[in-house]
């Protein structure tokens, strides 16, 4: 009985502290050239300030990826498009200013600051140019100097940290590559063949099944199409009419890579594959496959480690994995098509996802309970909203 | 609560920790040579204990300083550089300085073999350093060794004022050199100065030829003569601006009289002009719209259907992938009918072929980021199909295209442009590419014509490519680039062909493309019309401009019969400009042009609000897109008849 009184007490003090606070996030509008801030209550989600972002109102620049640093102090912004190079551009949190800019390479995308060496790792994304090694910026966001580009390979994706601060992770879509990057000398450390890395996995007779999760397996066998490997046999696809340019051509086509908040894993989302693979950073081996939905694009975990919040972009729809029993708690469909980026609060209570539309649809957010397991509201913007960070929860 | 208790004491003693780190840098006041290197020691102490925590060295400006991998500091550059040191939880900046290199050579050049007392004339010189670099920053002391004779200014121009040897000496620090130069008697006793008209308006371009003479009335021929002018302008709170050029070539801005002055030494010429106004200024009255108050518009196309009707097709930008194609037989009665939709947000560009029945609109913003070309059926404009879409290579975006003689010119990613065969529009293949190979090239535009592709490359300028014309051999398989021009500011954005008929002169006006005006931001453009004389492909040279205050181009429109331009200027409107005969300076100073207008629409999507994108002329009318407000339709009025006032309002 005690303890009932105390839970009863503990879920009414903890619904009046979540209701009482407000989460912000910043998304981009990539064909409105502008960047949202979106509050949530706990109830409602709603755009609060829209920014203008680029010097060209004769020209899309296509905001697309966005991050805030550790500090929250500032917010960083990387516009697409240019003649023909990008630019990374600094903002003050709050009064949303300009502090900053710095030119990169072609189509700068994804993100993120290390909290230790404190520079910032951008990843070039290159998405419409030839199948060729792209390269990873290295930015000193005090001077805004761009420090160093590390090449890594064609059309890298995601842009995530290491918990400890020290390994930089992207993925190559196109060559389809994992790169683990050393955050302090900025050298390649190690790639891994994602491709392979998958098939290791596929190929049951060489697996150790007592190391499996089947309780996984047994949900998707309730899903056969998906369980349909054959699709991927590459053997029975015309390769020699596609234009590779003499590099491989990936059918696993990564999208992004987000590491384990407190162990050394991370997980990659295979695009093409619709899959994630969790790597073992030690071993450098993939060591669990989530067959997901359609198109896996975008990844965040939890601060607490427990989930795993997947963009099923084609699918439209988003996934929320236990990262513990590697079960599908849910599969939530969004608002509209083509669901993009996930960023998770610090308190790992929710989940904002952005979801870009189609032609002229409003871009939008949907924000996700991650302990109901339900969309709670959804916050419109501009057109395409696609790059997604968490600011800041307040009371 | 035991664990957050863990966990606050955790990040309270390594902020404490992190807080005693601290990056030692053996020697912080560094000051190095160009070309020097230099080992940089560094490490971490941790409260003052020497740590094996690794430290990371990076330059801000990696030009002058590169710190390598092992930190190395080379030293390429003169000038102060932060570096930046990092490690694990902490960071430092101290600079390095590289000093300037000691001066080894002045080079004095453009030395004339005569030099004749009274005409001025201007040395070169180049200062190298030690290490071989060209200096800009420092200037060399000039003199002279005689200065009866001769003087010399610091823009490095001697005159004399006597016969005679003198030395004229450049020095910096301890380098200096010599030239000896003898001031010649001048000859020339007199001046005879010719021109090829004797009067005319503002803007016309006048010929002058100043010819020295000696005592007997030979020829001098090696003697420099200088042009210059001066003038009244007829409004006295003008004034009487105009151009001049060293080749005798004058041009003036205002009306009023002017008097150009040929002289070499103490001997001159002048002789006097009146210029008239060019009181070229028509009306122009607007016939129709087709009004698009739901979204922004983009470009136009304009053509007559094999029905003999008129049609035009309209994009659409930042909005939902439609186009529209209106019936303009009736400009007074522009009607939309028909549009379609594709899964795209921009449709930036419409290009019809030249039989009407192929439209090729362009895609950026699909949702599946796929973008690329869509091939319509426009043989029936009133029910447009399509015939297919295109996107292998044009993934970026398709900002711009063209059709000419079944092949569309497309963009891609605006780095290059592909070339397609669309003879059969419903397998369209592409047969070649270009693009160029320079250090961070780009393209935002094509236009051919005549078998000649204008491509617009920002800061590579503009590019002339043989893609059928035959005058370097290429073919729309074999595109081969004979001809460029570039300008300082890189804004090259748009070029359109004009072979002059009155001058027989073959320009490629050139448009920029600048936002924001000045430091505004807001929707004011900058950027001009450059008026590039490629007559001589191989020497082409810029030689007058068309620019707007408050407002920058866009693209335009050239009618070669009546050599008029149509400029749509953004905030500016739609201007059209007389371009008749020899194109020399400031264009609207001379009252080049006819007439504007600003299609504002208190109903437009903006309302009152000029934002025109594009002009074309067709069939006597101007019809032009205003992304604000849609199609328009406008007459430029006939040149009145002279001493007739009209007024209306």
């Amino acid at each position: 009985m005690k303890r009932i009184v105390l839970s009863v007490i503990f879920a009414a003090l903890f619904s009046v502290t979540a209701l009482s606070q407000n989460y912000y996030v910043y998304v981009t509008a990539e064909s409105e050239d502008e960047v949202s801030v979106i509050k949530f209550d706990g109830k409602k989600a709603e755009t609060i300030k829209n920014i203008q972002v680029g010097v060209w109102p004769q020209e899309i620049e296509g905001p697309h990826g966005i991050t805030v640093d550790p500090s929250g102090e500032y917010w960083y912004l990387s516009l697409a498009h240019g003649n023909p190079y990008g630019r990374l551009y600094k903002y003050k949190t709050g009064t949303d200013e300009v502090v900053g800019s710095v030119e990169l390479g072609l189509f700068p995308a994804s993100m993120q600051i290390s909290p230790v060496t404190g520079l910032l790792y951008c990843v070039n994304f290159n998405l419409h140019g030839d199948m060729v090694p792209s390269t990873v910026s290295v930015v000193d966001v005090e001077s805004m100097t761009e420090l160093d580009q590390i090449t890594t390979g064609a059309m890298p994706h995601g842009s995530r940290i290491s918990s400890d601060g020290m390994k930089h992770y992207s993925v190559a879509m196109m060559s389809g590559e994992l790169f683990e990057i050393d955050a302090f000398n900025l050298k390649v450390a190690r790639t891994l063949d994602l491709d392979e890395a998958s098939k290791g996995l596929v190929d049951h007779s060489t697996m150790d099944h007592s190391k499996m999760d089947h309780s996984a397996m047994d949900k998707k066998e309730e899903k056969p199409k998906e369980m349909d490997h054959s699709k991927m046999d590459h053997s029975k696809m015309d390769h020699s009419k596609m234009d590779m340019g003499g590099m491989k051509h990936s059918a696993f086509k990564p999208t992004w890579v987000s590491p384990h908040p407190s162990k050394d894993l991370v997980y990659v989302a295979g695009n093409g594959a619709a899959e994630v693979l969790e790597i073992d950073t030690k071993t450098w081996k993939a060591t669990r496959k989530f067959i997901t939905d359609k198109g896996p694009y975008n990844i965040d975990l939890s601060p607490d480690g427990k989930y795993m919040v997947v963009s099923y972009k084609t699918a439209a729809k988003t996934g929320i994995w236990d990262l513990e029993t590697g079960k599908e708690l849910a599969s939530l469909d969004n608002s509209q098509k083509v669901t993009h980026g996930v960023a998770i609060s610090s308190d790992s209570r929710y989940a904002f996802v952005s979801v870009e539309g189609k032609n002229d649809d409003p871009g939008m957010v949907d924000v996700i309970d991650l302990k109901t397991l339900k969309v709670v509201d959804t916050a419109y913007l501009g057109k395409q909203a696609g790059g997604i960070a968490f600011w800041k929860v307040e009371d | 609560m035991k664990r957050l208790l863990v966990t606050v004491l955790f990040v309270l003693l390594s902020t404490g920790l992190q807080a005693q780190k601290k990056i030692v840098i053996s020697a912080e006041d560094i000051t190095l040579e160009v070309g020097e290197k230099l080992p940089l020691e560094a490490y971490v102490t941790n409260n003052g204990e020497k740590t094996e925590d690794r430290v990371r060295l990076f330059s801000r400006d990696k030009k002058k300083v590169f710190i390598d991998s092992v930190g190395v500091a080379h030293a390429f550059l003169p000038g102060k550089v932060t570096i930046l040191a990092i490690t694990a939880g902490a960071r430092h900046s101290f600079d390095i300085t590289v000093n300037a290199p000691a001066i080894s050579e002045i080079k004095i050049g453009n030395i004339p073999e005569r030099i004749y007392k009274g005409s001025p004339v201007q040395f070169n010189y180049t200062v190298i350093d030690k290490a071989g670099l060209t200096r800009k920053d420092v200037r060399p002391q000039l003199s002279s060794s005689n200065e009866k004779i001769a003087t010399i200014d610091p823009f490095g121009y001697v005159h004399s004022t006597r016969e005679g040897e003198v030395t004229i000496t450049a020095r910096l620090d301890e380098i200096e050199n010599t030239v000896r130069i003898n001031i010649l008697k001048n000859p020339v006793s007199n001046i005879e100065l010719e021109v090829d008209n004797g009067e005319g308006r503002t803007g016309d371009v006048f010929h002058f030829k100043a010819t020295a003479l000696d005592d007997n009335g030979n020829a001098v021929v090696q003697i420099p003569i200088r042009y210059s002018f001066n003038g009244i302008a007829d409004d006295v709170s003008t004034t009487a601006s105009g151009l001049i050029r060293q080749d005798g070539s004058f041009v003036a801005d205002k009306a009023g009289i002017y008097t150009v002055i040929a002289s070499a030494g103490v001997a001159s010429a002048q002789k006097t002009l009146r210029i008239s106004p060019r009181n070229i200024q028509r009306k122009i009255k607007t016939v129709g719209q087709g009004m698009v108050s739901e979204k922004f518009t983009s470009d136009l196309w304009v053509w007559e259907g094999e029905d003999g009707r008129d049609y035009a097709v309209t994009g659409t930008w930042s909005a939902d992938g439609t186009a529209y194609f209106w019936d303009v037989t009736d400009p007074s009665n522009i009607s939309r009918i028909d549009s379609i939709q594709v899964d795209a947000r921009t449709v930036n560009d419409v290009k019809v072929s030249e039989d009407g029945n192929v439209t090729v609109i362009s895609r950026e913003g699909a949702s599946n980021r796929k973008n690329g070309l869509v091939i319509l059926d426009t043989s029936n404009p009133r029910d447009v199909k399509i015939h297919a879409t295109y996107d292998k290579n044009l993934t970026g975006g398709v900002h711009n295209v063209f059709i000419d003689k079944g092949y569309v010119y497309a963009l891609s990613a605006g780095q290059k442009y592909y070339i397609i065969d669309i003879k059969d529009p419903k397998n369209p293949v592409a047969v070649s590419k270009f693009e160029l190979d320079t250090p961070g090239h780009s393209i935002h535009d094509v236009w051919v014509q005549d078998g000649i592709a204008y491509s617009s490359n920002w800061s590579d300028g503009i590019q002339l490519v043989d893609v059928g014309n035959g005058i370097a051999g290429g073919s729309p398989e074999n595109p081969v680039q004979f001809a460029s021009y570039t300008y300082p500011s890189g804004d090259n954005h748009a070029a359109f062909p004009f072979k002059s008929k009155s001058t027989g002169k073959f320009y490629v006006i050139g448009g920029d493309e600048v936002f924001p005006y000045a430091e505004n931001g807001s929707y004011l453009a900058g950027g001009y019309l450059h008026m590039i004389d490629f007559t001589d492909l191989d020497n082409p040279q810029e030689v007058a401009r068309f620019e707007i205050p408050f407002a920058g181009s866009h693209n335009y429109w050239v009618d070669e019969e009546t050599e008029t331009l149509y400029a749509t200027f953004y905030n500016g409107g739609v201007r059209v400009v007389d371009i008749s005969g020899e194109l020399m300076g400031d264009l609207l100073a001379q009252g080049r042009e006819i007439t504007f207008f600003m299609p504002g629409d208190p109903n437009g999507f903006i309302p009152n609000m000029p934002q025109t994108w594009g002009a074309q002329l067709h069939k006597g009318h101007l019809f032009y897109s205003d992304m604000h407000s849609g199609l328009w339709a406008s007459k430029v009025e006939p040149p009145k008849a002279e001493n007739v006032k009209i007024k209306t309002k």
